[in-house]
């Protein structure tokens, strides 16, 4: 283990090639462009490949080629590219392949302010690509966490044969912190599952394993078929209704059933309060902060922090807001997650402590709606 | 069943008479395959094939097939077949 | 009988439901027919072979081929190709798309593998249409042509998709008809032995939409006018500028030898590697 004083960015290159990602496509954008230099540099040393593709939409299509290749494949952008991105992203989750895509948001809409930070892309990584979709998406709070995090999204993309969104923002994307990394030898690393059968019975989206297909890699002697239309297990274009509504209640499945599994979050004196706040990503450090000074004035106050920002963690929101007078949502948007929290604790419990402009919410503004003032 | 003297008399192509010698091919047609599109028919260069009256391919004049692979080189859907027949 | 000279059935998938899903006198059919008998040709492993296509009625064609074959997005197929190609540089990617599919929505994507001279063969059947969308004009849509957004007739000058590679950079373009199946299966060939970007225009035809909207007949009627409107390269110099009109040219119009990009990206990580005390 080394200890070093990291970027958010660095720690995510570091963690991609931790987890064994292989291969980067993407686009310079800012505040993300630390991440594809980085991997420009770092890949080609463990053997990995690094192109800059001409636009977002080719990089995230390249991807998703390299992982049908074998490779574990990651792309890194921002708002406007993430916007691009979308088409792909949905073929992603159509398709079954693993991928993940990194969005440091910036101040949008629109090309907005790209120094700034936001958490304005929340909707959009749950909603952007059209269609009904699974999606996991996860947000780190500091730079170990960007490091963490990013392995946890490869381990997901490949187990659960999904496309996987690391959701930062400009401050925990361009901060510095002291960081602990570790060897990279002691790092779980979760490969996709392979094919067992002999070629000829392979079928890439058959269910008689579970509701994850085994993944063979072109090359490899299973030749089969991927498309973007609705398929049948055998992996053509169908437009039977019962091979639709399988693939529609398998893919839903394969999260829906792994909510323990997928759905990280952090607590802090939880225990009925009267005040939850629950936040992430950078609005969690002001949150963090909130917390302790509303304590030392001797204010009953508990903190969720949620890492896993899709699924959303309904059940636990439905548990807290059982006990909870008030909850409170900070957010660098004018109230994304706060939606969610409001479906499922009720309009009338939750305070949205919101900023769009581009600036951090402030522990005091926080503190200000946890005192109810 | 198909009417042959009138799909002879419906053959739409010019034909050459077939040289005496050179080589000879078989046609096969698989049915199941061909869209009666009419293509392989219309440009056989010896008029080994015509439309019955399902617009479907029949060979009609089987001698003068020379292998020319025009057919199944053009056929859309890999529903014609010829094979060379070795002397 | 024996199949021996008809193996171009060994490729194709006996999972998959047949006769294929193009209009009857289709020439997509008539690609795939001369793309198989190149492959078979050349000797490639099945396994060695990946396919991948973008959307619209030549997008259909990878499904029924018994290779690792990839239906991606509407203009794509190229990036996606990128990544898989670097991923497996021994694989031999062929990349299959229309016109519209290649040179408008794709047209960014073109140039630029192109300009890279990836080791990725494209097959672009030119059928001056969107076809399956139901007619609309396509970049390659002759002036005064109707089409069902063009009611009127195009307006707008054709891309040269041959030229076009070339002014970007691939190693190898040829263009032919599916009249002239034969000399396509040749070029298809070459295309794919070549190492580096290369590129076929396949010239077709759509009898159901464009054909039908001009008046241009049916399959054999447009399959006629291919072969009498177009000329071989070699016999362009004997022709007036009256004579040559809008003919379509065939022939091998550009091969040449260049770094193909997967190599230099390895002898890239050798480098560094090497510099790193050899790990």
């Amino acid at each position: 283990m080394t200890v070093k004083l990291m970027q958010g960015n660095e720690a995510v290159a570091w963690g991609a090639i931790a987890a064994g990602c292989r291969f980067y496509a993407g686009y310079p954008i800012t505040p993300s462009t630390e991440i594809a230099e980085m991997l420009s540099r770092e890949l080609p040393k463990v053997g990995g490949k690094f192109i800059q593709m001409e636009d977002e939409i080719a990089s995230l299509a390249a991807c998703i080629g390299a992982s049908v290749g074998g490779l574990k494949s990651m792309t890194a952008t921002s708002g406007p590219g993430f916007s691009l991105m979308m088409e792909h992203v949905g073929y992603a989750a159509m398709t079954e392949v693993p991928v993940v895509v990194v969005d440091v948001q910036r101040l949008g809409p629109s090309t907005g302010q790209p120094t700034s930070a936001s958490q304005g892309d929340v909707m959009q990584a749950r909603w952007g690509t059209h269609g009904d979709h699974p999606i996991i998406a996860l947000s780190p709070t500091s730079v170990t966490q960007s490091f963490d995090l990013t392995i946890k999204a490869f381990n997901y993309s490949e187990k659960y044969r999904t496309p996987v969104i690391l959701l930062l923002d400009e401050v925990v994307g361009h901060m510095r912190e002291k960081f602990n990394m570790p060897d990279f030898e002691t790092v779980e690393c979760v490969e996709r599952i392979a094919a067992s059968v002999p070629p000829e019975w392979y079928k890439p989206y058959g269910d008689s394993f579970s509701d994850v297909p085994p993944m063979a890699s072109f090359g490899d002697g299973y030749r089969y078929h991927i498309t973007g239309l609705f398929h049948d297990p055998m992996g053509y274009p169908t437009q039977r209704l019962d091979e639709i509504d399988a693939w529609i209640e398998r893919v839903h499945r394969k999260v829906d059933r792994n909510l323990q599994d997928i759905i990280l979050y952090e607590e802090d004196g939880l225990d009925s309060n009267q005040t939850v706040v629950v936040s992430y990503g950078a609005s969690a450090r002001s949150a963090r902060h909130a917390v302790k000074l509303a304590r030392q004035r001797r204010t009953k106050v508990g903190l969720l922090t949620l890492i896993t920002i899709w699924p959303f963690a309904e059940d636990l929101i439905a548990r807290i807001a059982h006990t909870a007078k008030r909850i409170v949502v900070p957010e660098m948007n004018l109230g994304q997650l706060a939606l969610e929290v409001e479906r499922v604790a009720g309009r009338n419990k939750v305070v949205r402590v919101n900023r769009a402009n581009g600036e951090m919410v402030s522990p005091q503004m926080i503190l200000e709606a946890i005192e109810g003032r | 069943m198909t009417d042959v003297p009138a799909a002879q008399a419906a053959a739409t192509t010019e034909s050459k008479p077939a040289a005496k010698k050179g080589p000879r091919g078989q046609v096969t047609v698989f049915g199941n395959w061909c869209k009666g599109c009419g293509i392989c028919v219309a440009f056989c260069p010896t008029g080994v094939l015509a439309l019955d009256t399902d617009d479907r391919p029949i060979v009609v004049q089987a001698e003068k097939c020379t292998a020319c692979h025009w057919c199944d080189t053009h056929c859309p859907d890999l529903a014609i077949i010829v094979k060379k027949i070795e002397n | 009988m024996s199949q021996q000279e008809h193996t171009a059935y060994t490729y194709l998938r006996p999972t998959k439901k047949f006769p294929n899903v193009w209009c009857a006198g289709c020439g997509i059919g008539i690609v795939m027919g001369a793309l198989i008998r190149a492959i078979d040709k050349i000797g490639l492993p099945k396994d060695d072979v990946a396919l991948v296509s973008g959307i619209g009625c030549t997008g259909r064609m990878p499904v029924y081929m018994d290779f690792n074959t990839i239906h991606t997005t509407h203009g794509r197929a190229l990036a996606f190709a990128t990544g898989l190609k670097l991923a497996r540089p021994s694989l031999k990617v062929i990349a299959i798309m229309g016109d519209g599919d290649a040179v408008a929505i794709g047209g960014n994507h073109f140039i630029h593998a192109a300009r890279r001279n990836i080791g990725i063969c494209s097959i672009v059947v030119n059928n001056s249409i969107y076809g399956m969308t139901g007619g609309q004009y396509s970049p390659t849509t002759p002036i005064g042509g109707r089409a069902t957004t063009a009611p009127y007739g195009n307006i707008e000058p054709s891309m040269p998709i041959c030229e076009l590679a070339i002014a970007a950079g691939a190693a190898y373009a040829a263009r032919s008809t599916v009249y002239h199946a034969v000399e396509l299966e040749r070029y298809i060939e070459q295309a794919i032995r070549k190492d580096g970007f290369s590129l076929v225009e396949a010239v077709s035809y759509c009898h159901t939409t464009y054909g039908r909207l001009n008046k241009l007949g049916t399959p054999v009627d447009m399959m006629r006018q291919l072969k009498e409107n177009s000329v071989s390269i070699n016999a362009v110099d004997k022709l007036t500028p009256e004579e040559m009109g809008t003919k379509i040219v065939r022939g091998v119009l550009h091969n040449i030898d260049k770094p193909e990009y997967t190599a230099v990206y390895d002898q890239l990580i050798a480098r560094v590697q090497g510099s790193q005390g050899g790990a």
